[in-house]
């Protein structure tokens, strides 16, 4: 078998029998709406929100944090592998480097999609309602994608360069107050501090939340899914081509 | 002979501006067991990380079975088993599937993955931990594991750094023995670092110093116990600690004058 596809297949059958880490993000995901929801879900019955409650408005922040607390955060195959030293054993073989990095990559953002959509089963149960059916699902795996391979590629390329595990959180550190930057809890026509507002038109997470909310409650606009598109396909390109241009800086 | 391993002129700095290696100068035969002395910051480490292209090189050139490191990563790869000094095992993997994982890397089928797996579970002595996890091995096993799956594609040349820190003497002594026959029955070079003179003494039969980033002796081990001193009855040790000794001596005295 190919060296690459060896890779690939060990670093997805490792997350298998160690789900932690994606089960962790899920678990956060869970939580964050169940709290929130049940802290503040009474201003779903507000005009607004169009009649489709605050589950729905909430649901898209819960598909963020999946990606932010799973492996493809925290690059978990890679960051185990540099950890234990393998990852010098996997440089001595033949296989080739980038496929070093992107390997534990695929097998990390595969989880990531994994859970978002069990979180989007769960979420239908409770009553999420899905704007254009089938396709506000692909929609939503299609963010939800990436998404978690931009953190992927960040995680992955700075644990590279740097040569140390620990680094891959300086991503999720760095990203995560962009997660309240945000038009996280509260429609902007809700939101009354000027500057959050103009802070969050700058964020990039706002447009994945919109454009979510657009497939799911259908209660924000189809540019701010085009423009999260857009703009994640181009954070993804970069951190695809961060991640794979250090396999020439590896530093072991 | 042939050369298996040419090095020339080999240069390298580190960005805090430390050079490690000064231009140097080394060939080591094919077939050899071949030892570096040298002491800690010597450029040992630098020299094998070079050769093993884990860091590249700032100028001139070296060559491996006749392979360019710099053209040939691939089959370099292929040439080449590394042993390094810290152990590079999966701590959650079985032994086994480690091994046979390690061959299946390297282009081999299931079927002789697993056969070559056995032939190292047996030499290494590693039958009744085959289906454990490799992080619950002793520090000795664990050792003899990482070596094992430096050994799994049967390469031409091994680099051994420091290979038995943490093993028992009889795990050593196995340990060697492995090694030699794999030196005198597949004529495999054998590339040795390490600070148990006694052991290189016993094993290796061509040796270099390296000091301060350059070659300051190459030749056999004999011949290096008779450059130190013309008694025969000196142990490589001894003869270690005497060179190094003639050296600072030498040092002292011209900066004295």
């Amino acid at each position: 078998m190919n060296s690459n596809i060896l890779l690939t297949h060990r670093a997805i059958v490792k997350l298998v029998k160690q789900p932690s880490a994606p089960l962790m993000g899920f678990g956060m995901s869970l939580f964050f709406l169940v709290v929130y929801n049940a802290g503040i879900g009474g201003i779903g019955s507000l005009d607004i929100f169009a009649g489709k409650g605050y589950l729905s408005f909430l649901f898209p922040i819960a598909i963020i944090s999946l990606a932010m607390g799973s492996s493809a955060g925290a690059g978990q195959t890679l960051n185990a592998d540099m950890q234990s030293g393998y990852f010098k054993r996997l440089y001595f073989s033949p296989a080739s480097r980038w496929a070093l990095i992107a390997a534990p990559m695929i097998a990390d953002v595969l989880p990531s999609l994994f859970f978002t959509a069990i979180l989007l089963c769960v979420g239908a149960v409770f009553g999420v309602t899905f704007q254009f059916g089938i396709l506000s699902v692909l929609g939503v795996l299609l963010l939800s994608l990436l998404w978690s391979v931009t953190l992927s590629g960040f995680s992955a390329g700075i644990m590279i360069r740097t040569g140390q595990a620990q680094s891959a959180a300086i991503v999720t550190n760095a990203i995560f107050p962009l997660l309240f930057l945000s038009t996280t809890f509260l429609p902007r026509e809700l939101i009354t501090a000027k500057w959050l507002l103009a802070v969050s038109w700058g964020n990039p997470v706002t447009y994945i939340l919109e454009g979510c909310r657009y497939l799911l409650a259908g209660t924000s606009d189809a540019r701010f899914f085009l423009i999260a598109v857009v703009v994640f396909s181009i954070t993804t390109i970069i951190s695809l081509s961060f991640a794979l241009s250090s396999a020439r800086k590896i530093k072991l | 002979m042939e050369a298996e391993i040419i090095v020339s002129s080999l240069t390298k700095r580190y960005s805090n501006g430390t050079e490690a290696l000064k231009g140097l100068t080394l060939d080591v035969k094919r077939g050899d067991f071949f030892v570096l002395l040298g002491q800690n910051g010597a450029g040992k480490s630098t020299l094998i990380k070079v050769l093993t292209t884990l860091l590249d090189k700032d100028a001139g050139h070296f060559s491996i079975g006749g392979l360019n490191p710099e053209q040939q990563k691939t089959e370099i790869q292929r040439y080449l088993g590394v042993a390094s000094q810290e152990n590079e095992i999966d701590p959650g993997e079985k032994v086994e599937n480690l091994l046979i994982f390690q061959g299946k890397l390297f282009g081999l089928s299931t079927p002789d993955a697993k056969s070559r797996t056995e032939e190292l579970i047996n030499a290494f002595q590693l039958s009744e931990y085959r289906s454990k996890k490799a992080g619950i091995l002793s520090g000795g096993n664990k050792r003899k594991l990482h070596c094992a799956l430096a050994l799994v594609h049967r390469p031409h040349v091994l680099f051994l750094d420091e290979p038995t820190v943490g093993m028992d003497p009889l795990a050593r002594a196995n340990f060697w023995e492995v090694i030699n026959q794999l030196n005198k029955k597949e004529q495999t070079t054998i590339f040795l670092t390490t600070q148990y003179l006694d052991e290189a003494d016993k094993n290796a039969n061509t040796m270099a110093f390296i000091l301060d980033g350059k070659i300051v002796y190459d030749g056999t081990i004999h011949g290096f116990k008779s450059l130190v001193s013309k008694s025969d009855s000196m142990s490589l040790d001894e003869s270690y600690l005497e060179f190094i000794k003639s050296f600072s001596e030498q040092n002292t005295t011209n900066y004295s004058k």
